[in-house]
């Protein structure tokens, strides 16, 4: 369980330490990017908690939805239209939803183990 | 929990991570903004000026050590050979002169040339006396047709046409141009051209000289060949140093 947590915390070190910059421009993507990369672990958590878990899904899913999302922002970019704005909803909406199954999930949990 | 379940779980996890690290790296960078207020941008602006006279101060240091080698430069034995050399150019002839000074032209006088004469032309002789008169009244820098007259100069007739340094001198008017000491010398020398003889001894030949009125800048240049010393060699000295 700590595991990934863990993973985080030296991701964000290792980001924060190394001192990567990227250009403005593209500073765009990578929000879209990391919106996408949020959703899925989410994802990821609620089907853990939910036994459907599949890490070649998780896994797959993550980098499809990180290309998906950077391609449709840069489509949109090109088009003329905020297209990235799609992108984001979908993602946001779905973050939504997932992070209010997982509470769900956590507050059945936590009601049935109190009540024995 | 399988073990390899949890690690690609984490695996993925440190990647968000690093991607939310970048992203925030990159959107923070603006974010930085000037909240010094009038007391701190007083003190930097001080500081800025402090450096700022520091840097004059050493670019004044710097011009002054400057001025200092230029002084010893010009006081040290070798400007003075320069300027020695630069003045016995000067007086060899090897530099273009300019300064006060008259001009002489010489052309055919046409209305006491008669029909069937051969065409006149200036004779060596007549120069070289034209230019001893003008030597002797105070010319220092004299060019003929824009030949420079130097000492060692040959005025001298080769197949009949008279030549000056080998130029040949067949096309009229022939400018000579004399330069003197100062505006004063060359007044002086403009009043005794108009009253010399020479001008009549040109009339011989069939020529008239014009004295031009002197004029205060004029360019003699400079001469234009090597200077060929054949028959020259330096005085060998007795004893070291010698004293003349």
């Amino acid at each position: 369980m700590w595991l990934p947590i863990m993973g985080l915390v030296i991701g964000v070190i290792i980001g924060l330490l190394t001192d990567i910059k990227i250009p403005e421009e593209y500073s765009n993507y990578l929000s879209i990017a990391i919106l996408a990369a949020l959703d899925t672990l989410f994802g990821g958590i609620r089907a853990q908690l939910q036994n459907i878990y599949d890490e070649k899904v998780f896994v797959s899913g993550f980098f499809f939805n990180i290309v998906l999302a950077a391609s449709l922002a840069f489509l949109g970019v090109h088009l003329g239209v905020d297209l990235y704005l799609a992108a984001v909803f979908a993602f946001g909406v779905r973050l939504f939803q997932n992070i209010a199954v997982i509470r769900r999930i956590i507050l059945t949990k936590w009601s049935t183990t109190s009540e024995k | 929990m399988g073990r390899p379940k949890n690690l690609s779980f984490s695996i993925i996890a440190a990647i968000i991570g690093l991607m939310v690290a970048i992203q925030f790296q990159t959107v923070r960078e603006p974010e930085v903004r000037d909240t010094r207020d009038t007391w701190q941008l007083r003190e930097d602006l001080m500081k800025e000026k402090e450096l700022q006279s520091k840097l004059l101060l050493e670019i004044r240091s710097n011009e002054e050590k400057i001025a200092k080698y230029e002084t010893e430069r010009q006081q040290s034995k070798e400007e003075v050979l320069r300027e020695t050399l630069a003045e016995l150019k000067d007086e060899a002839g090897l530099t273009e002169v300019t300064g006060p000074g008259i001009t002489l032209l010489i052309k055919p006088a046409f209305n006491l040339i008669v029909e069937g004469d051969n065409p006149p032309s200036v004779s060596p002789d007549m120069l070289k006396r034209l230019l001893n008169e003008l030597n002797l009244y105070g010319a220092k820098h004299v060019s003929i047709d824009g030949e420079r007259v130097i000492n060692t100069t040959v005025i001298r007739d080769i197949n009949r046409v008279t030549k000056i340094n080998g130029h040949s001198l067949n096309r009229f008017p022939i400018e000579v141009r004399v330069i003197t000491e100062n505006g004063d010398s060359a007044e002086k020398l403009y009043n005794r051209m108009k009253v010399s003889t020479v001008a009549e001894d040109f009339f011989i030949d069939n020529l008239e000289v014009i004295v031009n009125r002197p004029e205060s800048t004029l360019v003699v240049p400079a001469y234009q060949d090597t200077i060929r010393i054949r028959y020259m060699e330096p005085v060998k000295t007795d004893k070291g140093g010698g004293n003349g």
